[in-house]
């Protein structure tokens, strides 16, 4: 560390900010940092992909992209490259702290589906807690709609995402019909629970192949 | 009172381009400076469409619906996940205004005559007005028939009429539809998705951009709902709302 400089993290975010200027990284696995844009839109399309190329759907997935590293103008300026990558983490970091993050739980999230999502609302609480369990754990932001703390470094999850809910409409769909598991995919698309071999769907099935037929 | 405006839009949890042209909108809408705040919010992306006035300050905020249809996202799930009640909604010293889609207002047409003139189209040629379309939905046809009426009422092409992907008339039997020798098809879509990039033009057996068929041409425009001009509808939405 630098004098003066201040280093903070953020989910996958390393956060410089120094006498005289201020970056943010990815994360770093010893190959010296790749120099990329820090406006919201030239980030905001670089953080949307992970290194293998997969769209990463999740902002708070833990696939963000390795060794890069924006340089930015002013504090404003992080601000909105934060919220480029971790869209609302600063607001919900500064409501939780200040006691006024709004919680909504999943099974209000799930009562609330409708269309084809409606199925969601049957999966049963252990479907729920392993569903919660694989995804949640593929990302950086607590789940403080589930009781969890949030630690240093980390983003309070006020309620849950799309994704889960996606994830909780297929895995009600197996409780019906149980699927095959598969061997992992790395390359089948994060978000792609109908297709085997994706990681999600797998590691789902793994969690529950004792109570699922 | 501060103004915020707020994108919401469907997004994608597999199309990593869905979202694009409602960032691009998002960018000009607020480089044209009538807004405090511009915002925006997705069903399948972050920000989700629940925590989309997280932290929103401004006093008076417009939520414009980036869909073509009039119906269940716009109806009911839009509405549901913002926590909107009609039109107008007061809340903790805020007021909401929420509009109809984009693909509901008449500017929209003059959209689809530009997107047609790019890809070629003349004053003597057909427009073909494509849209979903869905036999589950009788709502989802409306505004394509509204916006192909209306394009044919201004009188700058021999001929328009709506196509559909999914219910009649099929965009596959087009040529049948007009007597002008050549047609120009303009995807009324949000965006230049799965549909618009891939399966409709298999689906049409385009060659490049154009479908060639006894001595007739089709040629086939980008979507209408990326157009740069979409951010001008937006705001004349944006302003109507904000005489409520």
């Amino acid at each position: 560390v630098v004098t003066g400089e201040i280093v903070s993290q953020l989910g996958q975010l390393t956060i410089r900010i120094g006498e005289d200027d201020i970056a943010i990284e990815g994360p770093a696995t010893g190959q010296a940092p790749r120099a990329v844009p820090g406006d919201p839109a030239s980030l905001r399309r670089w953080i949307r992909f992970d290194d293998a190329g997969r769209y990463r759907p999740l902002s708070g997935a833990r696939s963000m992209r390795a060794n890069w590293q924006a340089d930015l103008p002013s504090i404003a300026a992080m601000d909105a490259a934060i919220e480029a990558v971790y869209p609302l983490a600063l607001e919900h970091l500064a409501a939780a702290s200040e006691g006024r993050l709004r919680i909504v739980g999943l099974d209000e999230v799930l009562s609330r589906q409708s269309g084809r999502y409606q199925v969601a609302a049957g999966l049963g609480t252990a479907g729920r807690d392993a569903a919660t369990a694989v995804l949640c754990a593929r990302c950086v932001k607590s789940p403080a709609w589930a009781g969890g703390a949030t630690p240093p470094g980390g983003i309070p999850c006020p309620e849950p995402c799309s994704v889960l809910v996606a994830l909780c409409r297929e895995a009600a769909l197996w409780e019906r019909e149980p699927p095959e598991a598969a061997p992992v995919n790395a390359e089948a698309a994060f978000a792609d629970f109908e297709t085997p071999g994706n990681e999600v769907r797998e590691a789902y099935l793994r969690l529950r192949k004792d109570d699922l037929g | 009172v501060t103004r915020a405006l707020v994108l919401a839009a469907h997004g994608s949890h597999l199309d990593p381009n869905a979202s694009a042209p409602i960032w691009a909108h998002a960018e000009r809408v607020e480089a044209a400076g009538a807004f405090d705040e511009v915002r925006v919010a997705f069903w399948k992306e972050e920000p989700a469409l629940s925590r989309a006035l997280d932290g929103c300050a401004a006093g008076d905020v417009t939520v414009v619906p980036v869909f073509i249809s009039s119906g269940y996202f716009t109806e009911e799930v839009i509405p549901r996940e913002m926590n909107l009640c009609g039109p107008v909604t007061r809340r903790a010293g805020q007021v909401i205004r929420y509009t109809s889609p984009i693909g509901a207002h008449q500017a929209i047409a003059g959209v689809i005559a530009r997107r047609a003139r790019e890809a070629g189209a003349r004053p003597a040629d057909g427009i073909a007005v494509l849209g979903h379309g869905t036999r589950r939905n009788p709502k989802s046809e409306r505004n394509v028939f509204a916006q192909a009426e209306r394009l044919a009422a201004s009188g700058a092409f021999a001929e328009v009429h709506a196509v559909f992907l999914e219910q009649e008339p099929d965009m596959r039997l087009a040529f049948d539809l007009f007597a002008t020798p050549d047609v120009v098809m303009v995807p009324l879509f949000i965006a230049d998705g799965w549909h618009v990039g891939q399966s409709i033009p298999a689906d049409l057996a385009l060659d490049g951009d154009e479908l060639r068929a006894g001595g007739r041409r089709l040629a086939y425009a980008k979507a209408a709902g990326t157009h740069e001009s979409v951010a001008d509808v937006i705001l004349e939405i944006a302003a109507e709302a904000s005489a409520w």
